[in-house]
């Protein structure tokens, strides 16, 4: 509410238009339009992350979802799967944390050798559970303007409680990667971050130990 | 006189146990706080937040000592049973979960959840027979879980550092208090206690062990499989749980995570083209 004094100050403010305030008023506009198209920009980003996760779900069903495959086989197809929807760097060095910076060239090669490893061994039977026939992607919802989580459930025979699976989906404008699966509130790149740094501490700070566990780890779940 | 024999061996074990926890927090003591000169072990160290963690190692021990000779050999059995009968033994555990889970649905300020609380209860208990059918969800009136900690945590206390309990597992000073309170004010264990029918709690607190256990053995196993430090997992793990369980699953957006930064390093390779060059 304006009184009259303050009545008269405004209009003699919107008399005497300075060019500072003509070009002020050209940016206000100017974040105004921005303003009005970033939803749009972003109802493109939410639709393409989660069209990206009905087709990994797809992919997953076709691919995977056969039991009588062998493991060998199906091992194979997830590999080749989890590398093309994945952002296998990204996480491999999210989940190394802090610790990325000071490991060598070498070692960041070799541990993200082992990490795609680690995650198709361990995850290539029930990656079918997560994103198979039961999966109902149900919104998305925009993070950043490069980002988006796709929430989705997964339904489960007998009645029992659907199962939330969020997706951390990241785009660069042509291409989606996955960068995060939370299930359930419990995401897996901060689980395996929590995880993996654990050990390299356990291991005097060294990443060689992680590298060491991460061989004899895969090496064990490969002879399974 | 035999009976007396048993009571006194019972006791001495019991005293066993609690000597030898005991014993455990002098002899292991507390993990060692990082060189204050390097900030990003000072910034780990507190996010961790565990600064009990080589007794709680060795607790976290002791419970999958005891888990692996009791508690998933029995759940293990317990899953042979028909699905049909499984399901049964759920819906009568959580539905006479139903009156503290109203409680702190009310504590919370949660009228609407309370409400459905109620009404939950009502439908399972009459119509479901004593909450052996879901009547409720099967009309579409969806159940959820609270607990003291989660009302304590939605009044504004901290969880303080974790701790790995004897018997119950990971948890903190809060989680802790929370089910002090939830156990104190069951109705069921209050009923059961002054009329002298103790058994009723036991028997339920064992079932409630052993269908809970049930329910997570593929998780569990999973995590026990792919984890190189299963205690860090499951300390991550819970924390994550509990934090969602707060926010009554709706903190999706605050959970850190990667980045898309990296993607320049050969994003538009398709997978099989990756490993060829391999």
């Amino acid at each position: 509410m304006l009184n009259r004094r303050g009545l008269t100050t405004a209009l003699g403010r919107f008399v005497s238009w300075t060019r500072r305030d003509l070009l002020s008023l050209a940016l206000a506009g100017g974040m105004v339009m921005a303003l009005m198209t970033a939803p749009v920009r972003a109802d493109k980003l939410e639709d393409g992350a989660a069209g990206f996760i009905k087709s990994v779900a797809e992919t997953a069903i076709n691919s995977l979802a056969t039991k009588d495959t062998d493991r060998h086989e199906r091992i194979r197809r997830f590999r080749v799967m989890f590398n093309d929807n994945f952002a296998v760097r990204s996480i491999g060095k999210f989940v190394l944390g802090r610790y990325w910076r000071q490991a060598s060239d070498t070692e960041k090669a070799e541990y993200l050798k082992l990490f795609e490893d680690l995650m198709v061994i361990s995850y290539v039977d029930r990656f079918a559970e997560y994103a198979g026939e039961s999966l109902m992607v149900e919104k998305a919802r925009s993070e950043s303007e490069n980002t988006a989580t796709v929430f989705s459930t997964i339904e489960r025979p007998g009645g029992a409680k659907p199962i939330r699976v969020n997706w951390r989906v990241g785009t660069n404008g042509t291409i989606y990667k996955i960068l995060d699966v939370v299930v359930e509130g419990t995401s897996m790149s901060n689980t395996l971050r929590s995880d993996f740094s654990s050990i390299v501490r356990r291991n005097g700070g060294q990443v060689s130990g992680l590298i060491d566990e991460l061989r004899a780890k895969t090496t064990a779940l490969k002879a399974e | 006189m035999i009976a007396a024999m048993k009571n006194c061996l019972f006791h001495q074990f019991w005293r066993r146990v609690l000597l030898l926890f005991a014993g455990m927090f002098v002899v292991a003591g507390c993990a060692l706080p990082p060189d204050p000169s390097d900030s990003g072990a000072v910034t780990e160290f507190l996010q961790i937040n565990d600064p009990l963690e080589p007794t709680n190692r060795t607790v976290f021990e002791i419970n999958r000592n005891l888990d692996a000779a009791i508690l998933k050999p029995a759940a293990t059995v317990y899953r042979t049973a028909p699905e049909f009968v499984q399901a049964r033994v759920n819906n009568i555990l959580s539905n006479l979960r139903s009156p503290v889970i109203f409680g702190n649905d009310v504590l919370q300020g949660e009228l609407k959840r309370a409400a459905v609380t109620f009404i939950r209860f009502f439908l399972n208990s009459t119509i479901g027979i004593g909450g052996l059918n879901d009547m409720a969800t099967a009309l579409g009136i969806e159940g959820h879980d609270e607990d003291f900690g989660q009302t304590l945590a939605v009044w504004g206390v901290p969880e303080g550092p974790f701790l790995m309990l004897p018997l119950f597992g990971p948890s903190n000073p809060r989680d802790a208090a929370g089910m002090v309170v939830d156990f104190m004010v069951d109705p069921l264990r209050l009923w059961a206690s002054s009329s002298d029918r103790s058994y009723i709690s036991y028997a339920r607190t064992g079932i409630d062990a052993v269908d809970l256990r049930a329910r997570n053995m593929d998780v569990l196993d999973g995590v026990e499989n792919s984890s190189l430090d299963f205690y860090a997992a499951i300390r991550s793990l819970y924390r994550q749980r509990r934090i969602d369980a707060i926010s009554n699953g709706q903190g999706a957006a605050t959970i850190p995570a990667p980045s898309m930064g990296e993607l320049p390093d050969g994003p538009l390779l398709s997978g099989a083209e990756q490993l060829s060059r391999r």
